[in-house]
């Protein structure tokens, strides 16, 4: 029988990590992560697995990319601006095809910023900052519970679809701590063995690499990775409703925000107002399809983020122009309360009801 | 009768796509031949680089991966961290460039070497960016012309080159480091010894271990082959002697 | 039931250890509990603050403009958090290290001396564990046995600190208010 423990989002990334097999550690120290290379630095020393306390995040993801090539899971863990650093790594990752888990635990941007949390990294993470044409999928858990299942997910589907995964979390879900159970990892093994780097033993000598001087190789590489992203978005793709059945209001939110943004529904609901919630899972993919389809019935859609909208063009593309879009969001520090946000939201219906009447 | 064959760790129907004069193939060839003799080829995973060294994987017999530029030391360390982990460890080593080894990678060169990985470093030090066409590197030498220095390197806007085995011989995880030359037979009998020495050095477990092998550039020194190596042997090896500035296994 | 904490004051007054026993004391009623505190850079220059809150249900709001009990360990954290007492709710003051002085009117006051207290039990560290015992009291209803479960699950390593802590508990909780 499991237990409940008192665990913080980063313990518990790091506990999950060792649960489902990661036998690699890279990383860098930064607040509001540091935990996590802390943890594992005992628990892989421990398990005689591999740790480095790299000379930077760019030695750390370029580790990374090394052990991954052999097969080993590897985690490597780091805060936005030093998640920026890493981009030109992650482009030759997913070229290459290597399966690697990135832990971003955001703080404020840009630049240094600060270790206030903030959700300034959504760009960043579904976007990128590397070259080429390349998707890195992304998870954003919204509690510590599911930090830990969302780690589990972030191994299998990096090596199901040989592709780097990040987890996307505010230094606030890091930081937090809450009750949990620290279950099995029940994801199948992978079997990697067609690629993996081991020696060209009873086999011919493998080569991983993004440089492709033929033209119509390249060309083909790039599409077929593009096949492969494609397939991701059918499979992958995946969002939290919440009272969306017979909402006239959604609310759209990702991360620990989006509790907040549930508590708000439910203040509406009390007043007779039908709000929902809807929640990207996956960042990217991003559940466009069903959130056009909630989208069409609706007298608005209210985007909170805490940033300046980065999630709310997706929304916008999602949505069209099947309803009306508002957005709330702050860049940094203490989250949107509930009732900030009732407030902000209270306005926007009534600039709803002023435009009918 | 000794008949001379490719080294079985060289591909079969590769045929080298360098420059003509330029040591990158002979280099490659050497460091197949030891493979060869270490009988390292079914156990080796090698990292190639950005540069012209990235091609060492068309021509080696090897399992290979290429690094982003500069990263080379930082991809073997989790190769040899996660095989090690794994319990299947391998024998890993890079073939990188200077400017790939001494500039845009001085980081994790400097800091696997500090670490004393249990890795080793093939570095082609031809004192200027040749794939790029020619222009000033890390090494590119006091006076020399190149196509961002057109007057001569000089102090006043470029500063000084780097000694990349001096360097890497002060760390205390270092091995072993060398610098070799192949501008002629017995310096390449040498620098294929010391190859050895320092794949021997990781074989035993003993730490880091770095070659820096001054190789010509024909093309961007505008010199036909022998005129480089003779440039080579009388100019630059007055700044870059050929040396063993650390070899634990001789204390 | 949904209960707001914020623990205040600086650092070595065994502020965040308070707010974990607590979320751990909860989490054995088998409460919904999350627990955030100041961390990083925030914590330099020495003032340390934690809020834990507790449910019955899934917990929504994980930060909060208010709470219903503030434990204020010095003066400068009283003054930092008077304003984040809810309505109605609590201030448990160390008047050891912060003034007898009540500067709102909706609002109970409890002044107690924790850290003289605390060294008359003999550790000037005790003073947290006195604060969570007048906290117990105040919340009522959960068993003294969780309390005991949490110091031992807490303090495994450190055996002798188990009782000294309860002790510290008890002569908290049994204040009289």
């Amino acid at each position: 029988m499991n237990q409940k423990e008192l665990l913080k989002g980063n313990i518990a990334i790091a506990k999950a990590a060792v649960k489902c097999g990661c036998s690699c550690y890279f990383g860098y120290p930064i607040t509001p992560q540091s935990e996590i290379g802390e943890y594992l630095s005992a628990a892989m020393q421990e398990r005689e697995l591999g740790y480095v306390c790299a000379e930077s995040e760019i030695g750390a993801i370029n580790m990374a990319i090394g052990a991954s090539s052999t097969g080993a899971k590897v985690l490597v863990s780091s805060s936005s601006c030093a998640i920026s650093l890493m981009q030109e790594a992650l482009s030759y990752a997913a070229s290459d095809e290597l399966p690697i888990v990135l832990v971003n635990v955001m703080r404020a941007g840009p630049g240094q910023g600060y270790i206030y949390p903030s959700q300034g990294d959504y760009n960043q993470t579904t976007v990128g900052g590397g070259n080429g044409d390349y998707k890195i999928i992304s998870l954003a858990p919204s509690n510590v519970q599911e930090c830990i299942e969302m780690t589990y997910k972030c191994f299998y589907l990096s090596q199901k679809y040989r592709n780097p995964v990040i987890l996307l979390l505010d230094g606030l879900l890091g930081q937090m701590a809450e009750s949990v159970e620290l279950a099995e990892n029940t994801y199948p093994e992978i079997d990697n063995s067609s690629w993996v780097l081991s020696g060209a033993h009873n086999r011919p000598s493998r080569e991983i690499h993004s440089l492709e001087p033929n033209q119509d190789k390249l060309n083909r590489h790039i599409l077929d990775l593009n096949n492969k992203y494609k397939k991701i978005e059918e499979e992958v793709t995946d969002w939290e409703e919440y009272m969306c059945e017979d909402a006239e209001y959604i609310i759209t939110a990702f991360g620990s925000l989006s509790r907040h943004g549930k508590a708000v529904c439910k203040y509406f609901r009390e007043k007779g107002l039908k709000f929902g919630l809807f929640r990207p899972k996956t960042l990217y993919p991003f559940p466009y399809k069903r959130l056009n389809e909630l989208s069409k019935n609706l007298k608005g859609i209210i985007d909170i983020e805490m940033n300046l909208g980065q999630m709310l063009k997706d929304i916008r593309l999602a949505v069209l122009s099947n309803t009306k879009i508002s957005f709330v969001g702050k860049p940094v520090g203490d989250w949107l309360k509930r009732d900030e946000l009732i407030y902000a939201i209270e306005n926007v219906i009534k600039e709803d009801y002023a435009s009918i009447h | 009768m000794q008949v001379y064959t490719k080294p079985k760790s060289i591909k079969e129907n590769s045929s080298f796509t360098f420059c003509s004069g330029c040591d990158h193939g002979l280099v490659i060839k050497l460091v197949a031949e030891v493979i060869d003799e270490l009988n390292l080829q079914e156990n080796t995973i090698a990292v190639a680089s950005s540069g012209c060294s990235v091609f060492l994987y068309d021509f080696l017999d090897v399992d290979c991966i290429e690094s982003p530029h500069g990263r080379a030391c930082a991809v073997a360390t989790g190769i040899k961290r996660a095989t090690k982990a794994n319990k299947n460890e391998k024998f890993v080593f890079t073939y990188q460039g200077d400017g790939d080894f001494a500039s845009i990678g001085l980081g994790e060169s400097l800091h696997s070497a500090l670490r004393g990985e249990n890795i080793t470093v093939i570095c082609i030090n031809n004192t200027n960016y040749g794939m790029t066409g020619g222009q000033l590197g890390p090494t590119t030498a006091m006076g020399q012309i190149t196509t961002t220095s057109p007057t001569g390197r000089n102090r006043a806007y470029h500063g000084f080159p780097i000694k990349a085995a001096e360097h890497i011989a002060l760390c205390d995880g270092t091995a072993y480091s060398a610098r070799v030359g192949v501008y002629n037979i017995k310096n390449i009998i040498n620098a294929k010894n010391a190859i050895k020495k320092a794949f021997e050095c990781q074989i035993k477990g003993l730490g880091y271990s770095f070659v820096e092998v001054l190789s010509s550039c024909p093309t961007n020194w505008r010199l036909s082959p022998s005129d480089s190596h003779r440039k080579i042997e009388t100019e630059l090896t007055q700044i870059y002697p050929i040396k063993v500035f650390k070899d634990i296994t001789n204390d | 039931m949904i209960r707001n904490f914020i623990f205040s004051g600086s650092g070595g007054q065994g502020v965040l250890s308070v707010g974990i026993a607590l979320a751990n004391i909860y989490m054995l009623d088998d409460k919904f509990v999350s627990y955030c505190s100041s961390y990083g850079a925030e914590m330099r220059g020495g003032a340390v603050s934690c809020e834990v809150n507790v449910s019955d249900e899934e917990l929504l709001c994980i930060q909060n403009d208010k709470a219903d009990y503030v434990v204020a360990f010095n003066q400068k954290s009283l003054d930092k958090f008077i304003s984040k007492v809810k309505e109605n709710g609590t201030i448990i003051v160390n008047s050891s290290l912060a003034k007898i002085e009540k500067t709102r009117k909706d609002i109970k006051y409890i002044f107690a001396p924790l850290t003289s207290d605390a060294m008359k039990l003999g550790n000037i560290k005790f003073a947290n564990s006195i604060a969570l015992g007048i906290l117990m009291k105040l919340c009522s209803n959960l068993s003294i046995d969780m309390v005991n479960c949490a110091f031992e699950k807490l303090l495994k390593n450190k055996k002798d600190l188990i009782q000294k802590n309860i002790d510290a508990f008890l002569f908290g909780y049994n204040y009289a208010i």
